[in-house]
């Protein structure tokens, strides 16, 4: 029996969702379970499972096509069963972003053990109720939308009133691989005729260049304009290399989701005055327990004493856990840690709700989980939005120091770098610690330099406390 | 001592070029050898064993001359004169080497190179030895037959260069390798009345050509040759004495009164001191070069057999050009990346650019034409209607990539498929060029034509239904 496969609702926050590619084709068997295509959102790419098993018998909507949750893209069944005549429901790119009245059963299983994300106070806010984290870029394939191959083509775009030519003039002019708006036409209104275009390659030494047949095709089909590669070609004539080159060096769209990314980190970047301080705290002692309590079975990460730190200094300081748009501010009722996760091709940040009501055992095992499923690529888009502080730990990536940016929503950012064995001065000995520093980014709109350099010295505190790490694991 | 802008190590088709071009840019050049000018291809490769075959292919036309009308009695031939023929044109090539050396004002030094720094090359011959300073230098020292450890020592076992130096023929030989050295001598042999065993390793004989040109040789060397070829197999046990040689093939024993090894080449790099240039050889003992033929040292060049590139003499001429005009030259040249391979075994085979199994491990869409010599005039009159060409073409651009020939005179025609691939022809551009009747060459425009879809003398493809 024909079954239709629906895109399927991924939380609560997704109205729309575009197909970045079919791992299926048409007539390809699939399994129960199996990996039919990849979904982009604006916070990530997914992964989509056919809860059938069967044939791949038709795909509604093709790859690089948004279309709205719950509706059907493909056809499972047997091969050669009829498939029902259903046009893609598609809708504009841009309708794009959380919607968050809509609610409804999640057609894929959520993932176990997680609260469910909060629905936050956005009634009379100034603020942006959207708020995305710079997340995902993780699992997208190069796929580049079929718009981008017309890039820098030549096809006359403007209106026929406006660019008139005659066909054998197009004609020969695609043949030549050249731009014929460049053109002046001496036509009857302006409209050019053959001769114009014999005379305009003539004019620009069309006869002196020196390409390739099949290079000189490829221009023509990729819209090159081949007047403009005179004296670019690598050799002493134009060839297919020059060509692949050209095609290869074009602007090609980002990824939905880095595109965002962008705009996001620009907006942050440019809206909120950024300063920065850091501190140097010193991990020997933790590092100490850490080993300790690995040897007894639970390998505790830095980035666990941290959140668990950074969450105590936030109850500290509820103003670094609130956001201003520079004419208001508004709290957060929780403190809901992200932590950025580096993956190969880019940046997820998952988030750790209530953070200040874990037990550092709680952090590290919802910290695990989510890194787990953030390298699988198997985050929910309600996992990666809404946190109201963000750590950035590039501790393994063997860093001094480094800035981060702050997530558009919040108010300040923790760059922590990598712990190394250093001459420290202690009681006027010089003594070996492993020291690590702490960056913080604070939007200066809200929070002054003393409260920053407070806040920041509090989880440094709450870090190097060893008596307090003691008492809660 | 004796200072030069550029000094080669090696006249073969790599190092004599490179001289030659070298001195015509103006700069001192010197050149070494330590054995003969004009390398292996000229004395013990490409040259003496094409000249044998050029006998062994015209005694076999002779005998099928037959078919063709002709009446020919008795013919038969003489090794030792068919030998002392291939030493002549080898000797005459080797004086054409000499003087135009000369000629081009490059001081030839005899004997054996080897580096004291990489400007320093110490000369050895003889117990005399002289000191070049070189400000730059190309190494082209080649290849030898690989003549591994198992094999024992005996003079019924020779490799090519050994073979060459044979005055009279065993009646049996077994050839151990099918690649394209044991394949030519193998129909040499066949076609002047040796019974010929061959044994490979791999599944298939010259598994580096297209498979289609690979089948048809193939049949050809089994069935009309009547060469036994044994693949997937290894020879073990491999015994000598004054009796013959024996090796055992799986289960078989087989004997005959000659082995030939023909299990490919080994880098030359012995005695030349390379680590005195700060050079070393690569994992599999070759020098690694750019597409400038730069070595890792900035002075010192290499082109030819010695960068484990394909082994053949014009890719080592045309490396050996490109590196004099980089060394001496103020404008870089890329080395040339469209090389034809030409077999000549019986029938001939000439190949160029990317085979359909290359192109689809790239993971190119390819198209490909195809025209029978069966069917092609000139090659019926000529009495050889057998084999094909084949264009490889890209399925979107129409662009040649590839073009391969079975068949009569292939080693020649497929110098016109080099040039329109180099240039960047489309399938169709090949297809409109005016072709001349009756000749061979016709076969690559009707193949064309086959490819664009517009086959005037093959059956026109069929509809899709
Ligand atoms: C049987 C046979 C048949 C072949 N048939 C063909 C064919 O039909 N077509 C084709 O294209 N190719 C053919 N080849 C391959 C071709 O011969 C080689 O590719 C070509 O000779 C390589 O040229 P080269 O200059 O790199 O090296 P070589 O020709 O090997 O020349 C290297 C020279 O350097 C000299 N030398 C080495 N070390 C030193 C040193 N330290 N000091 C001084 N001199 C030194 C050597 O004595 C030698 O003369 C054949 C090869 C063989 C063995």
């Amino acid at each position: 029996m024909v079954k239709a496969v629906t895109m399927p609702k991924l939380g609560q926050s997704e109205e729309t969702v575009k197909i970045v590619k079919w791992r299926k084709q048409v007539g390809d068997a699939v399994a129960k379970g199996e990996i039919i295509l990849e979904i982009e959102t604006d916070k990530a790419v997914l992964e989509v499972e056919s809860f059938f098993a069967g044939t791949l018998l038709k795909v509604v909507a093709g790859e690089g096509v948004t279309v709205p949750v719950q509706t059907t893209v493909a056809f499972i069944g047997d091969p050669g069963e009829a498939v029902p005549d259903v046009a893609p429901s598609t809708t504009p790119a841009a309708t794009h972003g959380p919607k968050h009245e809509s609610m409804g059963p999640l057609t894929r299983p959520s993932p176990d053990g997680h609260p469910l994300p909060l629905e936050r106070e956005k009634g009379l806010s100034p603020l942006p109720a959207e708020r995305v984290v710079p997340s995902g870029g993780d699992r997208v394939r190069g796929s580049v939308t079929s718009q981008s191959s017309n890039e820098g083509s030549f096809q006359p775009s403007a209106s026929p009133e406006v660019f008139r030519i005659s066909p054998r003039a197009l004609k020969l002019a695609k043949e030549s691989a050249i731009d014929p708006t460049q053109i002046a036409g001496t036509g009857p209104g302006g409209r050019i005729v053959e001769r114009d275009v014999r005379d305009y390659l003539e004019a620009h030494g069309y006869n002196r260049l020196r390409i390739t047949p099949t290079a000189k095709k490829l221009a023509a089909r990729e819209g090159i304009d081949l007047l403009s590669l005179a004296g670019k070609a690598n050799g002493n004539q134009i060839t297919v290399a020059d060509i692949e080159r050209i095609v290869s060096e074009r602007p090609k769209p980002l990824a939905h989701i880095r595109q965002i990314i962008a705009r996001r980190l620009t907006e942050s970047y440019t809206h909120a005055p950024h300063f920065f301080v850091t501190v140097s705290a010193d991990i020997t002692e933790v590092e100490a327990l850490r080993a300790t309590l690995k040897a007894q079975g639970t390998a505790y990460t830095v980035s666990d004493f941290i959140v668990k730190a950074a969450a105590m200094a936030l109850e500290e300081f509820p103003i670094v856990n609130s956001v201003s748009d520079g004419e208001a501010v508004r709290a957060h009722s929780s403190i809901d840690l992200g932590l950025a996760v580096a993956l190969e091709q880019g940046l997820v940040v998952p988030v750790i709700r209530h953070a200040n009501e874990l037990t550092l055992a709680e952090i590290h095992l919802r910290a695990q989980d989510l890194t787990a499923r953030a390298r699988s690529g198997r985050l929910m888009p309600d996992e990666m939005t809404c946190s109201t502080f963000t750590i950035s730990n590039m501790g393994m990536l063997d860093v001094e120091n480094f800035t981060a940016i702050i997530n558009p929503g919040e108010s300040a950012i923790l760059a922590v770098s990598s712990g190394a064995k250093q001459p420290v001065v202690k009681n006027d000995q010089v003594v070996v610690r492993t020291m690590m520093k702490m960056t913080l980014s604070s939007d200066h709109r809200l929070i002054d330099g003393a409260l920053a350099a407070r806040f920041l010295n509090s989880i440094r505190k709450h870090f190097e406390e060893i008596s307090l790490w003691q008492r809660l694991t | 001592m004796a200072a030069f802008d550029l000094v080669v190590i090696g006249a073969g088709p790599g190092g004599y070029p490179a001289a030659i071009r070298a001195a015509q840019m103006g700069a001192s050049v010197a050149i070494v050898e330590k054995e003969e000018l004009g390398g292996t291809c000229l004395n013990w490769g490409c040259i003496p064993t094409k000249t044998l075959i050029a006998s062994s292919e015209l005694l076999e036309r002779i005998k099928s001359a037959e078919s063709m009308g002709l009446r020919v009695s008795g013919a038969s031939f003489d090794y030792a004169a068919m030998a002392d023929r291939k030493d002549q044109v080898v000797q005459k090539l080797r004086n054409g080497v000499k003087q135009l050396l000369k000629a081009n004002g490059v001081t030839v030094f005899q004997g054996c190179a080897s580096y004291q720094t990489r400007n320093r090359i110490q000369v050895e011959s003889n117990g005399a030895s002289a000191l070049l300073t070189a400000g730059k230098s190309i190494i082209a020292t080649g290849t030898a037959s690989a003549m591994p450890g198992f094999l024992p020592r005996h003079e019924r076992i020779v490799e090519s260069r050994g073979f060459l130096r044979l005055r009279a023929l065993p009646a049996t030989t077994l050839i151990l390798g099918g690649g394209i050295i044991g394949c030519e001598f193998a129909c040499m042999l066949a076609q002047l009345g040796v019974k010929v065993t061959m044994v490979e390793l791999l599944e298939d004989i010259i598994a580096t050509i297209d498979a289609d040109v690979r089948r048809e040789l193939r049949r050809h060397m089994e069935k009309d040759l009547g060469i036994r070829i044994l693949t997937g197999v290894t020879l073990e046990e491999i015994a000598a004495d004054d009796r013959g040689v024996r090796g055992r093939a799986g289960q078989e024993t087989l004997e005959a009164d000659l082995l030939l090894v023909a299990l490919g080449r080994r880098p030359v790099l012995d005695g030349l001191k390379l680590e005195n240039a700060g050079l070393a050889p690569n994992a599999r003992g070759f020098l690694d070069v750019d597409a400038y033929d730069r070595t890792r040292v900035a002075t010192v060049y290499a082109v030819g057999d010695i960068t484990g590139g394909p082994l053949l003499a014009h890719l080592a001429t045309s490396q050996g050009i490109v590196a004099a005009e980089n060394a001496c030259g103020s404008y870089l040249h890329k080395n040339e990346t469209v090389v034809p391979n030409c077999i000549f075994t019986t029938p001939e085979i000439g190949t160029v650019g990317l085979s359909e199994q290359e192109a689809q491990q790239q993971g190119r869409k390819i198209k490909t034409g195809k025209y029978l010599f069966g069917a092609l005039g000139k090659a019926l009159a000529i009495g050889e209607p057998h084999g094909f060409v084949k264009w490889v073409a890209d399925a979107e651009t129409d662009q040649l990539l590839g073009a391969h020939a079975v068949g009569p005179h292939a080693t020649d025609i497929i110098a016109e498929a080099g040039v329109a691939i180099r240039a960047e022809l489309t399938a169709s551009d090949l297809a409109h060029t005016i072709h001349a009747h009756p000749t061979l060459a016709e076969a690559w425009m009707e193949a064309a034509h086959a490819l664009i879809g517009e086959p005037i003398h093959s059956a026109p493809p069929r509809k899709p239904s």
